[in-house]
C-alpha cells in the first residue's frame, strides 16, 4: 500500500532464508570496501592534522569517537530494551542493532588515541591549570591520568563483554528451536540496563563533563545516553528503509513496524528535549558561576545558532512531525526524519565537546569533518562485516512467531 | 422492543414492520468470531462500498479504523488547537502576571525570564490539548449516551466478551435489505440479524 509494503502479515511457521542473497552480499561487500577506504584516507589526514593542530585534533577526535561510540552503544541499549520489552518493531532491526553494538570493540581500539591527548583535552591533566587551582587539587585522587584510563578500559571492556554475549546467544537461537539462549539474553538484559547507565555516569563524567573544570551535572549522563538510544533508534529506520525490498526483510516489515518506531523516536525526542531543558532549567534557576560556565561557552558567539538548530532539529521539528500518523505510516517522511535526527545528534556531541575549546564561539576546523567521516567509515565498514556475518533475520526467536500473529 | 435475528434472510416485504409499530430499521448486522474475520469484513464491505457502518469489538483492532474508511476525524486538529490555546495562555499568564502587573527582580533575572516559564506553559500545553481531545472524542462519539439501536439485538452481548460485529446502516445509500444482507451473508458470519430503532 505504501511504498510496496504490506499491512499485515501472516507468517506461519514461518522459516527465513539463513543466506543472504548474493546480490545483496556482492552490493555489501562492495560498500564495506568504499567505507573502509574513505574511513582510512579520513583517518590519514586525521592523523597529518595531529601535527598540524594538536589540540585540534585532539577535540574533533573525542567529538567523533563519541558519536560514533554513542551509536554503538545506543543500539546495545536498544536491544537490551527490546529483550525485555518485545514488540514487532525489534525483529527486523535486530541484526542491524548487533551489527552496531559489535563495533564496540573497535571502538575500544579507537579511542586508545584519547589516552595520549588528555593534557590537551582535560584541565585536570595540564599541570598549569592543576597548580592554580585548588578544587582540582583536591578532586586529583579521583580524575587523574591513570584513573581515566583505568576506568575507560574497564567500562568499554565490560560493555564489550556484555555486547559479544547478545550477540553469541542471538547467534545460538538461530541453530536451535530450545528458547535456552533467549532466556540467557532476557536475563542479561535487565541488570545490563542498570549496569550500563551506572557506569555510563562514571564514562561520561569522565570523557565529556569534565571538559569543563568544575562543572557538573547529575542530569547529564542522562542526556548522553537518551541522545544514543534516539540515534539508535533513527540509524535501525534507515537500514530498514534501506534493505526493505531485499528478501528476508521484505517478508516482515509493514507499515506497523514503522508506525511503532516512528512512536519510538518522538518518545525519545520528547524525552531528550525533556532532559536537556531541565538540565538548563535547574541550572539557569541556580546561577552558579561553576554550574553557569558549561552554559555561557556553549551560547557564546555563533554556538547560539547551534542551539538554534538543535532546537529546530533536535525538538520541533522531528517532535511535531511525528506526531502525524500518517507521517509515522509512510516510509518516505519517516526515513526523512530518521536522517535529519541523525545528523542533528552528530551536531549536538558536537556542541557537547567542542565549545571546551573553542570558548568564545563556533570556530569549524576540518579535523572536524576528516575524525568523524574517518571513525565512522572504519565503524560502517566493520557494521557491514558483522551485518552478513548472520541471516538478516533472528531465526527461531520466541517471541517472533506470536509477534507477527498477534502483536500490534 | 426486540425482534429475534434470525439467520436466514427474511422474507420480503412481509416481515416489514407494520407502522403502528413504530420501529425503523436501523441496519443489518453480522456476528465474527475472530477479530481477522472482522477485519476482513470491514475491508471487503468498504471495498463493496458501503461507507455508513461500524464495527464492534471487545479489544481495539489497530488497523480497523482504517479498513472501515475512516481516514479523517477533526479529533487531532481540536487537540492541537486545545494546545496551542493552552501553552500561549500559560506563557501569556506568567508574562502578564511576572513582567507587567507585578515585576520582581529575582536574583538579576529578566522579567520576561522564559525559561522559568517553560514548565507551566508546557504542562497547560498537555493540560488543555487532552482535555481538549478528551471532550472532542465524547461529543464527536454524541456521548454520553444511554442507549443504541444495536443494543436491541440479544447477541450483541457478547461484543464486550468475545464476539466482533459489523453494522450496516440503512442511512447508507448503498444500503438495501435484500442485497445488504447477502452481501453480508457472503462474509461467512456466524450469524446476520436486523437492528431495529425503536
Amino acid at each position: 500500500m505504501n511504498g510496496g509494503l504490506k499491512s499485515d502479515l501472516q507468517i506461519e511457521g514461518a522459516k527465513f532464508p539463513s543466506a543472504m542473497a548474493p546480490a545483496l552480499h556482492a552490493r555489501i561487500n562492495r560498500f564495506q570496501l568504499i567505507f573502509l577506504i574513505i574511513g582510512l584516507i579520513a583517518l590519514g589526514f586525521t592523523v597529518l592534522g595531529a601535527f598540524v593542530e594538536r589540540r585540534q585534533f585532539f577535540f574533533s577526535y573525542l567529538f567523533g569517537c563519541l558519536f560514533w561510540l554513542g551509536l554503538s552503544l545506543g543500539c546495545f541499549l536498544v536491544t537490551m530494551i527490546h529483550e525485555l520489552t518485545g514488540g514487532r518493531w525489534g525483529y527486523p532491526t535486530r541484526r542491524f542493532l548487533e551489527a552496531g553494538f559489535m563495533a564496540l570493540p573497535l571502538m575500544l581500539l579507537l579511542f586508545i588515541p584519547v589516552f595520549f591527548g588528555l593534557r590537551q583535552l582535560y584541565p585536570w591533566a595540564r599541570p598549569e591549570d592543576l597548580a592554580s587551582d585548588e578544587i582540582l587539587q583536591k578532586l586529583r585522587g579521583y580524575q587523574n591520568s591513570g584513573a581515566y584510563i583505568a576506568r575507560a578500559v574497564i567500562c568499554l571492556g565490560i560493555w564489550s563483554w556484555m555486547a559479544w554475549s547478545l550477540r553469541r546467544w542471538s547467534l545460538q537461537q538461530d541453530a536451535t528451536t530450545d528458547a535456552a539462549p533467549t532466556r540467557k539474553a532476557r536475563t542479561l538484559s535487565g541488570p545490563g540496563i542498570v549496569i550500563y547507565g551506572l557506569l555510563g555516569t562514571v564514562a561520561y563524567v569522565d570523557w565529556i563533563m569534565s571538559l569543563e573544570k568544575h562543572w557538573y551535572s547529575t542530569m547529564f549522563a542522562v542526556i548522553v545516553i537518551i541522545g544514543q538510544i534516539l540515534v539508535a533508534y533513527a540509524f535501525t529506520v534507515i537500514w530498514l528503509t534501506l534493505l526493505r525490498n531485499e528478501e528476508p526483510i521484505s517478508a516482515v516489515v509493514s507499515k506497523s513496524q514503522y508506525h511503532q518506531l516512528g512512536n519510538l523516536m518522538l518518545a525519545f525526542v520528547l524525552f531528550w528535549t525533556y532532559v536537556s531543558f531541565g538540565q538548563l532549567l535547574i541550572i539557569y534557576s541556580g546561577d552558579e558561576p561553576h554550574e553557569l560556565s558549561w552554559y555561557l561557552h556553549r551560547i557564546a558567539g555563533d554556538w547560539k545558532w547551534v542551539i538554534a538548530a538543535l532546537g529546530l532539529f533536535h525538538f520541533f521539528l522531528p517532535f511535531y512531525l511525528l506526531l502525524f500518523r500518517a507521517v509515522k505510516k509512510h516510509v518516505v517522511p519517516v526515513t526523512i526524519l530518521a536522517a535529519i535526527l541523525f545528523v542533528v545528534h552528530i551536531i549536538e556531541i558536537y556542541w557537547q565537546v567542542m565549545p571546551a575549546f573553542h570558548q568564545g564561539g563556533l570556530a569549524v576546523s576540518w579535523l572536524d569533518f576528516t575524525a568523524p567521516i574517518g571513525i565512522g567509515g572504519l565503524w560502517l565498514a566493520f557494521f557491514l562485516s558483522r551485518l552478513k556475518a548472520a541471516p538478516l533475520l533472528p531465526q527461531h526467536d520466541p517471541g517472533l512467531q506470536f509477534a507477527f500473529r498477534y502483536g500490534h | 422492543m426486540i425482534v429475534e435475528p434470525r439467520t436466514a434472510p427474511p422474507e420480503f416485504p412481509s416481515e416489514a414492520p407494520t407502522a403502528e409499530e413504530e420501529k425503523t430499521l436501523y441496519g443489518l448486522m453480522a456476528e465474527f468470531e475472530e477479530h481477522d474475520q472482522l477485519l476482513e469484513a470491514a475491508r471487503r464491505a468498504y471495498a463493496a462500498g458501503y461507507r455508513r457502518m461500524d464495527a464492534f469489538s471487545p479489544f481495539p483492532i489497530e488497523e480497523l479504523a482504517e479498513a472501515l474508511g475512516r481516514d479523517y476525524t477533526p479529533v487531532p486538529l481540536i487537540t492541537l488547537l486545545g494546545g496551542m490555546a493552552g501553552g500561549l495562555g500559560g506563557y501569556f499568564m506568567e508574562w502578564y502576571s511576572m513582567a507587567r502587573l507585578y515585576p520582581f527582580n529575582i536574583g538579576g533575572r529578566p522579567h520576561n525570564s522564559w525559561p522559568n516559564f517553560i514548565p507551566i506553559t508546557f504542562e497547560l500545553t498537555i493540560l488543555i490539548a487532552s482535555l481538549s481531545a478528551f471532550v472532542a472524542v465524547l461529543v464527536l462519539n454524541r456521548l454520553p449516551r444511554l442507549n443504541h439501536p444495536v443494543f436491541n439485538v440479544p447477541e450483541f452481548r457478547r461484543a464486550s466478551i468475545d464476539r466482533f460485529f459489523l453494522c450496516i446502516e440503512m442511512q447508507d445509500p448503498k444500503f438495501d435489505r435484500e442485497d445488504t444482507w447477502r452481501f453480508l451473508e457472503s462474509l461467512e458470519p456466524i450469524s446476520v440479524a436486523e437492528v431495529w430503532d425503536e
